[in-house]
């Protein structure tokens, strides 16, 4: 047809319009074609050597002195034999657990955000932390070290608090604003519960759950990474697989079922996902606070507005941890727990987020 | 003049509705409907507020699952499928839709192509012609790069279709496509509902303004509370008694000048019983 049927409108001369991603390159071969997002390509590729030169601070930042020299014979088992230990035993597990904790939150609240259609929304707002800690601060009570042991027990307290908070919201398949108000609630209960237990603790218990319960991954070894690896090993491709589709929920749910997508599926499918990722995450690193949240806004903004930065959000998140632990080492006379620290740097976050005045629509 | 509007290689579709119940617990909305709609005919529903038109759309759209009855489109039953086969055959465009915040027009349009993507199939020869057609066809060419929200109403809503006609279905349901719209823009869409259906694509709309009803349908289907109350084709089926039983309301029908298609025009002043 050559002239638009609109007289009503005026609508600029018509060409040949490029309909094609515009920011996608297009790979095919015979039937099969693919999407390479260029930019969300560009923005892993630039935060990989981010990556990399916070893992080389968080290696070499020692609150003890140790200069670099010293360290880099640690790391190759040159030095001296409490060097080497202090490198590899304690440093290099610590900093390869918070990597997975933060692209583990990082994914989470990726999901939640998406999920809920409000990029304020994170998983601790399903139950998720405070089922965690619940279960964990029962079981430290319960023992009669009184230490944090079970970091296990983490991720079947948060499934617990998210189960019971999605049957309070009337289904996985449901509203996702329903679920966070069912969260709200259910969480503040079980919040109580936790302290309840505490109070009753002697102070030795008290201080070793204290500490878990701000986030810290003081002491975290091979033994909570190599299972939290695996998790994640399972977990990352599906969500990977989950975020492309995730897309279609900025849709109405009518138009987005139309076109194909199985909402009460995909919305349990990702919530399930989502709390599995935080519940793993918090059992090992405590509730750090802020990853979930600011991760994906990070990402959203590298990759741009119309993607679900999956892969970019779980980079964001190891960063931010790697780098928070790190800073947590040396920045004060006492080693702070890094949930300290991603709340001090968070909060000012949260308020640049709400009140940062969005470019795209002038609305603040 | 159409051939951008063309679906390859699909078969139109028709739709058979049968003994259809549905609705919400202990309130069925739509009861005892039965629906015959050949393929390539456009079908306008009208009726008062709450008369069970959205939901009969939605039902055959596959998003309201039935408490008894069959939809059937192209001779299978609707619930049959899955959701992705069922969205390779009907397509649904509701009333004012969501779309995604900063969506440009072709980024809205390449949505469409959604049921036909995958993971080894992510944008394909065909889905590059079938959002080009869809642009074109709706004349939104030009408007391909520019944000969505950004656009006026009548633009908005031929995006929209666009993004519909995109999905490449034998059978497109509109649920008041021009509800919002004032009557220049109205009549565009309406047209572009004709040239849709001139494809061989089954159109079923649910139409509030039923003097567009009348002149763009070719079958008009009346329903209140629930029930189909009259079917047929507009001309033959619009009259005083008809408007009186659907609106409750006293009206003259006159002929429309140019093509004769039945006018409502209310006498004011709502009858004493109804």
């Amino acid at each position: 047809m050559t002239a638009p049927h609109s007289p009503h409108d005026a609508v600029p001369p018509e060409g040949t319009a490029d309909v094609t991603p515009p920011d996608s390159t297009v790979l095919r071969t015979g039937t099969l074609s693919w999407l390479l997002p260029r930019r969300s390509a560009l923005a892993a590729l630039l935060l990989i050597p981010v990556l990399v030169t916070v893992i080389a601070l968080a290696v070499t930042a020692s609150s003890t002195g140790m200069g670099l020299s010293e360290t880099i014979g640690g790391l190759l088992g040159t030095g001296d034999p409490g060097t080497v230990m202090i490198v590899r035993d304690f440093r290099l597990p610590r900093i390869a657990v918070g990597l997975l904790v933060g692209a583990a939150l990082g994914i989470a609240g990726c999901l939640t955000q998406t999920l809920a259609g409000n990029r304020l929304a994170t998983p601790d707002l399903l139950g998720v932390d405070d089922g965690a800690a619940a279960a964990v601060v029962a079981a430290a009570a319960g023992s009669t070290t009184g230490m944090v042991g079970a970091w296990w027990l983490g991720p079947i307290g948060a499934v617990v608090a998210a189960v019971i908070v999605v049957l309070c919201a009337g289904g996985a398949g449901g509203a996702g604003y329903r679920v966070l108000v069912a969260g709200i609630g259910v969480s503040t209960f079980i919040g109580a519960v936790s302290d309840l237990i505490m109070s009753r603790q002697n102070d030795n218990t008290a201080g070793g759950v204290f500490l878990w319960a701000v986030g810290s991954l003081n002491g975290r070894d091979w033994s909570a990474g190599t299972p939290l690896a695996l998790v994640l090993l399972l977990l990352v491709p599906l969500s990977l697989a989950v975020g492309h589709r995730l897309q279609l929920l900025r849709f109405d749910d009518d138009m987005a079922a139309s076109l194909g997508v199985d909402l009460r599926r995909l919305r349990a499918g990702a919530l399930v996902l989502a709390v599995a990722l935080a519940g793993t995450a918090v059992g090992v690193g405590g509730p750090i606070a802020f990853v979930a949240l600011a991760a994906p806004i990070l990402a959203q903004r590298l990759a741009g507005p119309t993607r679900v930065p999956v892969t970019g959000s779980a980079l964001t998140g190891a960063v931010l941890i790697a780098a928070a632990d790190a800073l947590g080492r040396v920045a004060a006379p006492v080693e702070l727990p890094v949930g300290v620290v991603t709340s001090v740097l968070g909060g000012p976050f949260l308020l640049w987020v709400l009140f940062r005045p969005d470019r795209a629509t002038g609305k603040a | 003049m159409t051939d951008t509007l063309q679906v390859p290689g699909a078969a139109p579709c028709g739709i058979e509705v049968r003994a259809l119940r549905s609705g919400y617990p202990g309130r069925p909305v739509v009861e005892d409907v039965d629906l015959t709609v050949p393929a390539g005919q456009v079908v306008a529903i009208v009726g008062p507020n709450g008369c069970g038109k959205s939901t009969l759309l939605r039902t055959i759209a596959r998003l309201h699952r039935p408490d008894a009855g069959t939809v059937h489109v192209g001779g299978e039953d609707i619930w049959e499928m899955n959701r992705r086969r069922a969205a390779h055959r009907v397509a649904l465009l509701p009333q004012s839709p969501r779309a995604p915040e900063a969506v440009t027009v072709a980024g809205l349009v390449r949505y469409g192509r959604h049921p036909r993507q995958g993971l080894l199939r992510q944008w394909s020869r065909e889905d590059e012609r079938a959002v080009r057609g869809a642009l074109e066809a709706t004349g939104t060419t030009g408007l391909a790069g520019e944000r969505l929200d950004r656009l006026s109403g009548g633009q908005r809503q031929r995006c929209w279709l666009a993004m519909v006609l995109a999905q490449h279905t034998p059978v497109v349901l509109l649920d008041e496509p021009t509800s919002a719209l004032d009557l220049g823009h109205a009549v565009d869409v309406m047209e572009l509902v004709r040239e849709i259906a001139g494809t061989g694509r089954t159109v079923v709309m649910v139409q509030h303004d039923l003097a567009a009803a009348a002149r763009y349908a070719d079958i008009l289907v009346a329903m209140k509370d629930g029930r189909v109350v009259a079917r047929g084709v507009p001309a033959e089926t619009v009259d005083e008694a008809l408007v009186k039983e659907v609106y409750a309301l006293d009206a003259d029908i006159l002929s429309a000048p140019g093509d004769g298609s039945p006018v409502v025009v209310p006498r004011g002043g709502r009858p004493a019983t109804t």
